[in-house]
C-alpha cells in the first residue's frame, strides 16, 4: 500500500475518533445495548448456570446486535450531517473505506474487551482458554467491522437504512457468528475447537475486506 | 490542458427532463457561468462534470493533457464550493482543512493558514476554538473558498458561489476566480448573479422545461 493511501486511512480514523468521542451516539448506542442486553440476561438467570455453547451464543447475540445499534453509523452520520458530498469530493475511496473499517473494528474491539470480562463476571462463566477466546473475539469484530462498513455505505440514504442494515448483516456475517460461537464454547469448556474454524474465520474476514475495497470504488465513483 | 465536454447530455429526474441534449466544451483558463431559472438543472450540470452524477444519456468526457480523467484522478484535481458541501460540525475551521486538505496530500503550515484565513477574510480570533457548526452561513461559504483555495485543484467548479456573502465577500469571489482563470484552472460557476454572469468568458444558458 502507498504511504499516501495509508496516509489518508490514518487520517479517516483519527477524523471518526474524534468526532465519535465529541458525539458520543455511537458509542453510547452499542454501550447501552449491551449493557441492558447483559443485565436482562444476567438477572433472569439468577444465579443458575448455562452450558457452555449457550453462553458463547449469549455473548456473540449482545455482540452482534450491539454492532447493529452502532456500526452503521459510519456513513449513515456523514449522511446525516451532509458531510458526505465533501468527503467523496475531497477523500479517495479506498483510504475513506480502510478508514472507517478500521474504526469500526477499533469500536468493536472496545466494546467486546469491556462487554467480554462483565459477561464472564456477572454470569460466572469459566474460560479455560483466554488465548482462544481472545482470537476468535478478534477474528469475529474483524467480520462484523469489514461486513458492517461496506453494508452501511450500500444503505446510507435508503429510507429504511436501519432495518436494511440489519436484514443485509444477518446473512454476510452468518459464516463468522457461527464459528465464533462454536470457538467461544470451547473456550468456555465445551469441547474441543477445531482450528480450522480460526483459519475459516481469518479467510472469511479477508475475503470480506477484499470484497468491500473491490466493490467500494463502484459506490464512491460515477464513472 | 484541462477540458469537461458534454456529448449530447440529457438528464431526466423521474421521468421528467431537467434539461437536453447539451453539447458544450469548458476549458482551462476560462470562467464559463451556467445560467437559467431555478429548477432548471445548474447544480446537476456542475454534478455531471464533477461526475457525481450519471447523465440519462450522453457522456460527460473530462480530459488532461490529452488523458481522460475518471474516478481517483478526476476527483485529485477537482474542487468545489456548493450549498449542499457541509463541514464537519464537531471539528474546528483547521480540523476540517486539516482533514479534507490531508485527504488529498496537502499540509498547511500555521503561517500558510493564518495567510489563507486573511485572504479569505475570515479571523482567527473569531474562529479559533469554535467548531465549524457554530459558523454563520458566510464564515461557512469563506471557509469553503479557504478549501477550495488551498486544494491546489485546477478544475473549479461553483455553485452560486456569492450565495450568503457581503459585498466584499462577492468581490473576492470574482477576483478569486478570474486570478484562478488566468493560472489556468477552469472555473464553471452555476449563477443567477449579474455581476458573476457578466464576469464570466462564457456562459451555458440552461432554459429549463
Amino acid at each position: 500500500m502507498q504511504q499516501s493511501s495509508w496516509q489518508g486511512i490514518k487520517l479517516v480514523f483519527r477524523k471518526e475518533l474524534v468526532v465519535g468521542l465529541r458525539f458520543k451516539a455511537a458509542w453510547a448506542a452499542m454501550l447501552m445495548f449491551s449493557l441492558t442486553t447483559l443485565a436482562c440476561v444476567s438477572m433472569a438467570l439468577q444465579g443458575g448456570t448455562l452450558e457452555p455453547r449457550l453462553l458463547a451464543a449469549l455473548l456473540w447475540v449482545i455482540l452482534f446486535f450491539a454492532s447493529l445499534a452502532g456500526a452503521d453509523r459510519v456513513f449513515a452520520d456523514e449522511d446525516t450531517a451532509g458531510t458526505l458530498l465533501a468527503l467523496r469530493i475531497y477523500g479517495p475511496s479506498q483510504a475513506v473505506l480502510m478508514g472507517k473499517m478500521l474504526y469500526t473494528f477499533f469500536l468493536m474491539v472496545a466494546l467486546a474487551a469491556f462487554i467480554t470480562p462483565l459477561f464472564v463476571l456477572l454470569l460466572d462463566v469459566t474460560v479455560t482458554a483466554p488465548g482462544l477466546l481472545t482470537v476468535a473475539l478478534l477474528l469475529g469484530c474483524g467480520g462484523i467491522a469489514a461486513a458492517g462498513t461496506l453494508i452501511a455505505a450500500l444503505t446510507t440514504g435508503a429510507s429504511v437504512h436501519g432495518g436494511l442494515f440489519s436484514i443485509l448483516m444477518l446473512p454476510v456475517i452468518l459464516p463468522v457468528f457461527l464459528p465464533a460461537i462454536s470457538l467461544s464454547a470451547a473456550a468456555f469448556g465445551g469441547g474441543d475447537s477445531a482450528g480450522s474454524y480460526l483459519v475459516g474465520m481469518g479467510l472469511y474476514d479477508l475475503i470480506l475486506a477484499v470484497g468491500a475495497s473491490l466493490l467500494f470504488d463502484y459506490l464512491w465513483y460515477e464513472d | 490542458m484541462v477540458t469537461i465536454r458534454f456529448e449530447e447530455v440529457i438528464q431526466r429526474f423521474h421521468g421528467r427532463t431537467i434539461f437536453g441534449p447539451i453539447q458544450a466544451e469548458l476549458a482551462s483558463g476560462r470562467i464559463v457561468a451556467v445560467t437559467g431559472q431555478n429548477g432548471s438543472g445548474k447544480s446537476t450540470l456542475l454534478k455531471l462534470a464533477a461526475h457525481l452524477l450519471l447523465p440519462t444519456a450522453g457522456r460527460v468526457v473530462v480530459m488532461a493533457d490529452g488523458r481522460e480523467l475518471v474516478g481517483d484522478s478526476l476527483r485529485r484535481r477537482l474542487a468545489m464550493v456548493t450549498p449542499e458541501l457541509r463541514f464537519y460540525p464537531r471539528l474546528t475551521a483547521r480540523g476540517n482543512m486539516d482533514f479534507l486538505l490531508g485527504l488529498r496530500g496537502r499540509a498547511l503550515d500555521e503561517t500558510a493558514y493564518q495567510a489563507l484565513l486573511e485572504r479569505v477574510g475570515l479571523r482567527e480570533k473569531e474562529i479559533g476554538t469554535a467548531f465549524a457548526g457554530e459558523f454563520s452561513t458566510g464564515m461557512r461559504q469563506r471557509l469553503k473558498l479557504a478549501v477550495l483555495l488551498a486544494s491546489g485543484a485546477d478544475i473549479w467548479l461553483l455553485d452560486e458561489p456569492g450565495a450568503n456573502l457581503d459585498a466584499a465577500g462577492r468581490k473576492l469571489i470574482l477576483r478569486e476566480a478570474r486570478q484562478a482563470a488566468d493560472e489556468g484552472r477552469l472555473v464553471c460557476w452555476a449563477t443567477n448573479d449579474e455581476r458573476e454572469e457578466a464576469a464570466a468568458d462564457a456562459a451555458i444558458k440552461l432554459a429549463g422545461h
